[in-house]
């Protein structure tokens, strides 16, 4: 899957998650960059990234993932 | 062994000359003799001895046999095994008597007449904190987060590493692995900073939360005679107290590790100038906030039974609310956990816990309805007045919770909440407020070191402070040192018998 699809995808779920359809991440988006990105809807987010692209995320990654960039390579590896 | 006490300053000059005089190779060998005498400080028998051993062997053994099963189910059964080994351990020696009370209560409620005896737990120094540390050491392994440790000795280091044992902060292996076994010169500049951050933990503890604790501990050991205001002045003063204890202790520990070459997570970051309760915790005991998030947040909300819940929710009262369902549950068990963390007590599991967990979520319901609110009235929330209406509401709320984290039981918190409203203005007039455990030089004392105490958290907000002491001219950065340390001195709180605080200034 080509970047470009990742990433319209993403801008997809997060516009879903967070409310705002003006949200549009790029590879160095982080959770400041998003008001209510916060730990607690981290992982309401890492669970609609985990099933618009049917891949799962272990803990590990959940919890050291840095910005949206990390992100989209471990759905890389895992697609 | 107490932070403030001689025995603890001669302990830490002692280790830090034999640290630094030995071959770099053994230095951690030097920590872990010391660590294990602070351990076992006054406190060397069977018991302890056993307890630390089955801790110990439990992260050391299963560390291993985890990493051998990376990724399989026999890894994630030997990583329950080891977690179910430590727990045991901490729940027989802290939470026994949490146990035994709700039993008791069971018992009243049914009108059953026998009762269980309290029991005493003869538990080491730093349980709460090493047995949690090593649980998330099991689950880091598990997670491929970090390699096990292969030497028993080293592993032991980690588990008793001196500094953090009195109150933390929560260290993860991965992080401290490389300061913890390397090799550290001798370095002038880490050890006058390590240095000021002691002199700054004492500065809070000896002259601000011992002598709040004395206005405090009056009015908590006599409730019959104090209320209204010395009863509210005696529940804020507790949460300055608790705060400037807690985090001059961290300053402490922060500061001999500084000078040791080992870097530790920091846990405060001024937490009174947090504008909601939720943001408040995100500054208070960092590092505990950290680990129930990553340990047991994190893995709850990710499990299947959550996620069961929250599709289920989802369907029935749509995304917003079914969302927020889930996470309230969540929510609410990891506030428990924090609350049973702090004692094995019910006014621990209500003050630390189910309070907290209560201002959450009404900030979080609520929070539309005022912004609503303030848009209507045309509030201005991004103005100073605002924000500190909002950092006092905060403070009150996290001052109120503590009633019952200081109380003896729930009846006695309920007690101080009625005397709480039994006003009366006569105080000001007859000068009762200064025969409450402090004089009026004491309250004088106290508001000029809280005004300090205040500029440095606010200038903490934007870097270090020390840093921005060392850019100072040397005059001013000397008289701030010497002032700092002659007020420690002088203005100390040292306990019964030995006050130089009462000798010295009383006298003129």
């Amino acid at each position: 899957m080509e970047n470009k699809e990742i990433y319209e995808r993403l801008n997809n779920v997060f516009r879903d998650v967070f409310d705002d359809e003006s949200i549009t991440v790029n590879e160095n988006t982080t959770s400041d960059d998003i008001e209510d990105w916060d730990s607690l809807e981290h992982i309401n987010l890492v669970v609609a990234v985990e099933q618009e692209f049917g891949m799962k995320f272990n803990m590990n990654e959940v919890t050291t993932m840095k910005n949206v960039g990390e992100m989209v390579d471990i759905i890389k590896s895992r697609i | 062994m107490e932070l403030t006490t001689f025995s603890f300053f001669i302990f830490c000059i002692v280790t830090l000359i034999i640290y630094f005089i030995v071959p770099k190779k053994i230095q951690w060998v030097i920590l872990l003799i010391s660590s294990f005498i602070f351990l076992f400080w006054n406190n060397f028998n069977a018991s302890t001895i056993i307890q630390i051993l089955i801790i110990l062997l439990s992260s050391y053994i299963f560390g291993i046999l985890i990493e051998k099963n990376y990724n399989t189910k026999k890894g994630k059964y030997l990583l329950i095994l080891g977690i179910v080994a430590i727990l045991c351990v901490l729940i027989y020696l802290k939470y026994t008597n949490l146990f035994l009370i709700t039993i008791n209560h069971i018992l009243n409620f049914l009108n059953i007449g026998y009762r269980f005896e309290l029991v005493h737990r003869n538990s080491l120094i730093g349980i709460s904190y090493y047995s949690l540390i090593m649980i998330g050491y099991l689950i880091d392994i598990y997670r491929g987060v970090c390699k096990s440790q292969k030497n028993i000795f080293k592993c032991a280091l980690f588990m008793s590493y001196f500094p953090i044992l009195p109150s933390g902060p929560f260290i993860r292996y991965n992080s401290i692995e490389e300061d913890l076994y390397g090799k550290h010169k001798f370095n002038f500049k880490s050890f006058c900073n390590g240095l000021l951050r002691i002199l700054w933990g004492l500065f809070k503890i000896l002259v601000i939360s011992q002598r709040l604790g004395m206005f405090v501990d009056t009015v908590y050991g006599n409730l019959s005679s104090y209320t209204g205001f010395y009863t509210i002045l005696a529940v804020l003063f507790f949460s300055l107290q608790l705060y400037t204890n807690f985090s001059g202790s961290i300053d402490i520990i922060m500061g001999i590790s500084e000078i040791l070459g080992i870097t530790l997570p920091e846990n405060f970051k001024a937490p009174f100038f947090s504008k909601t309760i939720t943001e408040f915790w995100r500054n208070w005991h960092i590092t505990l906030g950290s680990w129930l998030r990553d340990y047991v947040f994190y893995p709850l909300q990710k499990s299947n039974m959550i996620q069961k819940l929250a599709k289920k929710s989802k369907q029935k009262f749509g995304k917003k609310i079914g969302k927020k369902i889930s996470l309230y549950i969540s929510m609410l068990v990891m506030w428990i956990l924090i609350g049973i963390w702090h004692g094995g007590k019910y006014t621990f599991i209500i003050g630390t816990g189910l309070l907290q967990f209560v201002f959450i979520f009404l900030e979080d319901i609520l929070s539309p309805i005022s912004n609503k609110i303030n848009k209507k009235l045309n509030i201005n929330t991004d103005v100073f007045s605002y924000k500190l209406y909002q950092c006092i509401r905060t403070f009150l709320l996290f001052s109120f919770s503590l009633i019952f984290f200081r109380s003896n039981s729930v009846s006695q918190a309920l007690l101080i909440i009625r005397n709480m409203f039994d006003l009366d203005l006569s105080f000001i007039l007859n000068g009762n407020l200064f025969k409450v455990g402090l004089d009026v030089l004491d309250f004088m004392v106290l508001i000029i070191s809280l005004i300090c105490l205040f500029i440095v958290e606010l200038l903490s907000l934007s870097g270090s402070v020390r840093e921005k002491l060392f850019k100072q001219n040397i005059v001013f950065r000397w008289l701030i040192i010497y002032i700092l340390l002659f007020s420690i001195i002088i203005f100390g709180c040292y306990g019964v018998g030995y006050d130089p605080a009462a000798f010295i200034y009383r006298n003129f």
